[in-house]
């Protein structure tokens, strides 16, 4: 029973993976820390999934489980976070800001997203998802204004961390 | 175009280069919560022997001078924690190995020898605990009744008997309470460990 029950999580997961590794791209910075996190997304998705009653896709349980982990984590070592690093992040964003390349120009969006907070964070990937308001709001358990609110927000905020 | 949907394509592309993890990989991960009991092994061990040495260093009650203790007393207190780090260090060894095994087979090994230090940590403790508390009983005992030789010369075999069951009951006590805490500090993990073996074992067949 909990080995069927097992062989089904990980074979659904092993398909879905790309979720997870997507989540931890955003949330993390070095490989170590995106096995750290995938575990731990992996333990607590294999935690829920009795209570996953397949009235919803996996994969939209999945986000759902996932980015509370994510979120959950980063706030517990948010306090970590050093302005110093905040500094740096911001001299390397100008230093590289004179370099129009579409390459470049792309890295600096990623290090900005980087610099969001754990539920911003949430909200810009459910986005690069290409997930509607409606779909996002249901993830991140916030009404549909909200979510457009927080996402005009976010925009905004990126944009001033982009042209300082 | 706004700044995020640009990014948004380049996302969807950069989706072929993340990693694949494999069916085991991925099992493996999911038993791999046992590093979690092992690495609170190692805390709480870390924090048991700081109490120990700072109550060794700031905490001196009165009963202490009347009571006594020969120096050999101290002695045994340095080499027990010389003992204790030893076990510390077996205890982050085990982590380590348990945090970056990438087989089932030697997961369980692993949480087998883990268990094993344990079990060796806890036996030290209580016998160590057992032999110094029969020593310190005897001797103050004897040193109340005016030294060895003024108790070897009036001694009677009712004294020996006394001074027997007294060290044995209060022996005893002090194992028991020392039990008891370890019960509640490592029990909880040590199940936990072997409830994650028996799972893991039963997969592997």
């Amino acid at each position: 029973m909990t080995q069927e029950l097992e062989h089904k999580f990980v074979s659904e997961l092993e398909e879905n993976q790309n979720i997870v590794h997507k989540i931890c791209k955003i949330y993390t910075d070095d490989p170590e820390a995106h096995n750290d996190l995938f575990q731990e997304i992996t333990i607590q998705l294999w935690k829920a999934y009795p209570k996953f009653r397949g009235d919803a896709k996996f994969s939209t349980w999945m986000y759902r489980i996932a980015l509370n982990t994510a979120i959950t984590l980063y706030r517990k070592s948010k306090r970590q976070v050093k302005t110093q690093d905040f500094d740096t992040v911001l001299n390397k964003v100008k230093a590289k800001e004179y370099d129009d390349t579409e390459e470049k120009q792309l890295q600096l969006m990623y290090d900005a997203i980087k610099q969001l907070n754990d539920i911003e964070k949430a909200l810009v990937f459910l986005y690069l998802e290409d997930k509607n308001y409606k779909e996002i709001a249901d993830t991140i358990g916030i009404t549909e204004v909200n979510a457009r609110v927080k996402m005009n927000r976010i925009k905004t905020k990126l944009k001033n961390i982009l042209n300082p | 175009m706004d700044e995020l949907d640009f990014l948004k394509k380049d996302w969807q592309e950069r989706e072929k280069e993340l990693p694949k993890l494999s069916y085991n990989d991925i099992y493996m991960m999911m038993w791999k919560k046992s590093s979690s009991s092992v690495k609170w092994i190692f805390y709480i061990s870390v924090i048991e022997l700081t109490f120990g040495v700072l109550l060794g260093i700031f905490y001196h009650p009165s009963f202490e001078k009347e009571l006594n203790l020969p120096p050999a007393y101290n002695y045994l207190t340095y080499a027990s924690s010389l003992i204790i780090i030893y076990f510390i260090i077996r205890f982050f060894r085990n982590y380590k190995r348990i945090s970056t095994t990438s087989s089932v087979k030697g997961l369980l090994e692993n949480i087998i020898k883990a268990r094993r230090t344990v079990r060796q940590y806890i036996i030290f403790n209580l016998s160590f605990a057992g032999i110094v508390s029969i020593g310190s009983i005897i001797y103050v005992y004897i040193q109340q009744s005016g030294g060895w030789n003024s108790f070897a010369a009036q001694a009677t075999p009712k004294d020996y008997l006394v001074i027997f069951v007294i060290s044995v009951l209060a022996t005893a006590i002090i194992i028991g309470f020392f039990l008891g805490i370890y019960y509640l500090l490592y029990g909880i993990l040590m199940r936990k460990l072997k409830r994650n073996y028996n799972e893991i074992k039963k997969m592997e067949l």
